[in-house]
């Protein structure tokens, strides 16, 4: 962590460079830094010439290899996927929670089965259309609530200033549903010399994510078109569709891609990761086959989770094929190479990626 | 029974200027008092709602001046007595209707009591209201004391009647908000009915009634040429004389008196500036060869003086002339005796008398005393939290977004304790006119959201036709009507969302929500207080387009207070981590309500008890919820 930064650095560094991934792991820490659907703001400058908001940040300096170590004790040998114990294809056992989810309910399955065993007594979950299609981050205690949560939205909300507000109520022993960018906040936060709200989050489970989309520009779009308070669930079809739909009470409407991408967050284009490296278990699609998932078991925390869960009866599991897992790494390292490029374009600097700092091996990869 | 009402013809009682003006309107049997609140008028009114019942008289708080003013002027041609009184923004609010009445003329006694606030210690502006007597046509008086603050507004009422004109009576802060002596006179037996007969008409006869009122003025002006209010104190050998008006005269008496030069220097008090007296002026100028004005602001009796003069000069002879133009006087700020004494020593050559060199040194000391302090909101001001939200949402909103501001308590809020959100202030009504001119920028590449902020009462009073403006032009704004319930910052006048009239009776009341829907645009009411919903609301209506309102509704503390018990708040100390907390003292600091204070022993926050109107909006924001309800800590 680099010392003496503070939130002006962070407005100056990530806000005002259009950097901000809206994680919330600056938020309610303090009252200056507030965060309104997906948009993060210092209100006020502090005055502080050190700040937890800016070591926490998933844009300010995130050295890989220290993260590594700090969460599996080691540094990562696959450079496509990061660190992993296992990479199989699961499925929730239970029909109904299937039927309700993007794809395999797995995250479902698992959080609704740690919140009813007691793993973890609160979960921190995205309700993916709450007002006017903006996700709403919520403390969640019981098992039986998993329904509203089903599904993705491709906005992000602020996931951990929902965490950091239980933190500040005096909860512990969380879970926490998160993509990428928010899983490597949290970590920084758990790995961080302060005493912070991460510290109380016992399972993370990281979701793939390839990008989000700014809620302004998005819903700006769709407004004319739809009524966003009837949306119930957005889909993007795997290619060559290169579609994106939008189901409604009223019916189906459909977007090329190509329109939507222009709302992607520019943060996004910096990403390094797309299968959430940090997280204890993650979960994503399997392309091509709708009611499956992908589970990559990370953390040996993760592993005994899980072995339960299966040993209750919670999953259906079967093998990921060779090609593809090939397919999946391959995914991940475009991203990669992506971020890697993009960050050089910005920058001009051959030598530093702006918040990223790589092993090695992963710049004679990506760079 | 209140001083006011005393029966006692002959008796001296202590009374506030704007008392005196309304001791002088019951004296002469006023039937009808309307007005608008505004500092340093606000106290006659007032002073004749306490009395309306006992003598009759109908008074009401208007929803601005110039319907005030209207509304007296239609006593006066029912054949009534009328009264309005208002600060000097309110009499350019006026300015319409005055420069109308006075060719069409009036009937009844008609008054306006401008009251001017020399230094603008509680004004947007410093304007001598003066000139509207030269601009009108109307005669002006202008009282020097309390006496005559009572005397000249009962003599205004025969004046008016006489002349079928309405007269203004000038007072400033200084005579209006201080208090001295005043004999009180008989309270008349009132008999009088309306009933309206006649034409006034302005316009069709504009001219023929233009001259008219000239002739009227003249014949003023033979009035004042025998006015008690006009006189002259020293010796009539004098070749020095100092020439004043208003509160002038008084400053003027201890200047000549603290530089021993009663014998050398005569003072030439005029009580009816517009017109001039002139005959009585040139009579007491014959053997003067030096004359120095004394005045408070515009040299208006100045300018008018060396008119005559010039105009006198083969009767007169050369007259050196001293004031605002030869820099003896600023024409600007209040007058006080210093400066007066300052002008007289300059021009003959004295060492002005200052105050005890002792007396000086110890006041010095006593003003190291006095902590610097920013004007800033009260305890449990509902202003302080719309302001904090709105800065969230602007700044939230990251397009640099800014605050056109109006008149109202809300103003300070251009300073520290509204986290200098409002860069604009002008009049009334002109923080949502100009957002109006903002929000149709766009063809220019302008992309900054615009916040108009206006109070409840300055809605009514003002601004109204700018939101309909922005409506059917479609004008980019916000407009947030910071509803604190009254008129707060003149002391809480009822307005017409208030639901009592002047005299604190029930009256009907005229929603603010509901004429915004008339005229259609989006309208919101929300809790202050509940501050993270209003800048959640005001952020999402700033990713609008066209004209939008929000209201934050929240009744001014220092009524809510008195009115209910309020919840205790207090810090624990035990949660608040003082300096380890990140908060940088946000609470004292930043948010900086008086409430909330710095524990230097313990190094942490505390609320003081005696100033906590118990709010509770600090403890929502404290990053370690260690603000707490009395009795409902955990």
């Amino acid at each position: 962590m680099e010392a003496g930064k503070s939130s002006s650095d962070l407005e100056q560094e990530v806000f005002s460079q259009d950097l901000c991934t809206s994680c919330g792991a600056c938020v309610n820490i303090c009252p200056y830094i507030k965060v309104v659907k997906d948009k993060v703001a210092v209100i006020e400058p502090c005055g502080l010439t050190e700040g937890k908001c800016y070591d926490f940040c998933p844009r300010t300096l995130t050295d890989i290899a220290a993260l590594d170590k700090s969460v599996f004790g080691k540094t990562r040998t696959d450079y496509s996927l990061g660190p992993y114990i296992s990479v199989e294809m699961a499925q929730a056992k239970d029909s109904e929670v299937r039927c309700r989810a993007q794809y395999g309910g797995v995250v479902s399955a698992l959080i609704k089965y740690a919140l009813d065993t007691g793993e973890i007594s609160n979960a921190v979950l995205t309700r993916p259309f709450d007002v006017a299609m903006m996700p709403a981050s919520t403390l969640v205690e019981e098992g039986n609530q998993m329904a509203e949560f089903a599904g993705s939205n491709y906005v992000s909300s602020a996931t951990l200033a929902k965490m950091n507000e239980a933190a500040k109520q005096g909860k512990d022993s969380l879970g926490l549903v998160g993509i990428p960018c928010q899983v490597i906040a949290l970590r920084k936060m758990q790995s961080s010399k302060h005493d912070t709200g991460a510290k109380g989050v016992k399972l993370v489970i990281g979701l793939f994510c390839t990008w989000a989309l700014s809620y302004k520009g998005f819903s700006e779009f769709l407004k004319g078109k739809v009524d966003l308070s009837k949306v119930r669930r957005i889909d993007i079809p795997p290619p060559p569709a290169n579609i994106m739909v939008v189901e409604t009470a009223a019916g189906d409407l459909r977007f090329s891609l190509d329109e939507v991408r222009k709302f992607i967050k520019p943060t996004c284009g910096v990403c390094y990761d797309m299968t959430s490296e940090f997280a204890d278990v993650s979960v994503g699609m399997v392309e091509g086959i709708e009611d499956w998932n992908t589970l990559i078991v990370r953390t040996p925390a993760g592993k005994k989770f899980i072995d339960k869960a299966k040993k209750a009866g919670v999953l259906n599991t079967r093998p990921l094929e060779q090609a593809r897992l090939n397919h999946l790494k391959e995914a991940s390292s475009i991203k990669k190479k992506r971020a890697v490029d993009a960050i050089q374009k910005r920058t001009n600097d051959k030598k530093n990626l702006l918040y990223l700092r790589l092993s090695a091996q992963e710049k004679k990869k990506y760079v | 029974m209140v001083t006011l009402e005393l029966n006692q013809p002959g008796k001296t009682v202590l009374m506030m200027g704007d008392e005196a003006i309304a001791r002088g309107a019951i004296e002469a049997g006023v039937d009808f008092c309307a007005s608008y609140p505004g500092t340093p008028a606000t106290e006659i009114t007032e002073s004749l709602a306490r009395v309306a019942d006992r003598f009759n008289i109908y008074v009401e708080w208007s929803t601005n001046e110039i319907v005030a003013f209207e509304a007296a002027t239609a006593a006066s041609l029912a054949g009534l007595r009328a009264l309005v009184a208002m600060k000097q923004m309110g009499v350019n609010v006026c300015a319409d209707f005055l420069m109308t009445v006075n060719l069409a003329g009036t009937n009844g006694g008609l008054v306006l009591a401008a009251c001017d606030d020399p230094s603008a210690i509680s004004s947007s502006n410093e304007q001598d209201s003066r000139s509207y007597a030269r601009y009108a046509d109307l005669p002006l008086l202008e009282p020097a004391d309390f006496q005559e603050a009572k005397d000249m507004t009962k003599w205004a009422f025969e004046l008016s009647e006489k002349l079928g004109l309405p007269c203004i009576l000038r007072s400033v802060t200084r005579l209006s908000h201080s208090r001295g002596n005043v004999k009180l006179g008989e309270l008349p037996e009132k008999k009088r009915t309306a009933k309206f007969e006649g034409v006034y008409i302005s316009g069709a006869f504009a001219v023929a009634q233009h001259a008219a009122l000239h002739q009227k003025l003249e014949q003023a002006r033979e009035e004042f040429e025998s006015s008690p209010f006009n006189f002259y104190v020293g010796s009539r050998k004098a070749k020095f004389v100092i020439v004043t008006s208003g509160s002038g005269w008084l400053y003027s008496r201890e200047a000549v008196a603290a530089l021993g030069l009663e014998n050398k220097v005569g003072i030439l008090k005029i009580g009816t500036t517009w017109p001039l007296p002139e005959k009585f002026i040139i009579d007491h100028l014959k053997n003067v060869t030096e004359i120095l004005i004394i005045e408070e602001v515009d040299p208006f009796l100045e300018q008018n003086l060396k008119i005559l003069l010039a105009e006198q000069a083969k009767t007169l002879g050369p007259i050196e002339v001293y004031g605002a133009k030869s820099g003896h006087r600023p024409p600007f700020g209040e007058l006080n005796q210093d400066r007066v004494t300052t002008a007289l020593a300059s021009i003959k050559g004295l060492q002005p008398k200052t105050r005890d060199v002792k007396y000086v040194e110890k006041a010095k000391e006593a003003l190291a005393y006095i902590p610097p302090r920013m004007p800033t909101f009260c305890t449990g001001c509902p202003h302080r939290a719309s302001l904090w939200a709105i800065k969230s949402a602007l700044k939230l909103d990251g397009r640099d977004g800014f605050v056109t501001g109006d008149i109202g308590c809300y103003s300070i809020g251009a300073g520290p304790a509204g986290f200098f959100q409002l860069k604009t202030i002008h009049c009334m009504g002109a923080g949502i006119g100009l957002a109006n001119g903002f929000g149709k920028l766009d063809r220019f590449a302008f992309n900054q959201p615009v916040i108009a902020v206006c109070g409840d009462s300055t809605f009514y009073h003002a601004a109204i036709p700018a939101l309909i403006n922005a409506r059917v032009n479609n004008s980019n704004v916000l407009m947030v009507i910071l509803d604190n319930g009254g008129t707060a910052m003149t002391g809480f006048q009822p307005h017409p969302g208030s639901g009592c009239d002047a005299l604190g009776r029930p009256a009907p009341t005229v929603e603010i929500e509901n004429i915004c829907k008339a005229i259609g645009v989006e309208v919101r009411v929300r809790d202050p207080f509940e501050i993270s919903q209003a800048v959640q609301e005001l952020y999402d209506m700033l990713q609008e387009n066209g004209p939008r309102v929000m209201v934050f509704r929240r009744r001014c503390f220092r009524i809510e207070a008195k009115e209910k018990l309020q919840e205790k708040y207090y810090v624990d100390q035990s949660k608040c981590i003082g300096d380890d907390c990140g908060c940088a003292r946000f609470c004292s600091r930043v948010f900086n309500c008086p409430g909330i204070i710095w524990d230097q022993e313990a190094q942490k926050a505390k609320i003081d008890e005696m100033v906590c109107t118990g709010c509770g909006v600090c403890a929502t924001l404290c990053p370690r919820g260690a603000i707490m309800v009395r009795g409902a800590a955990s």
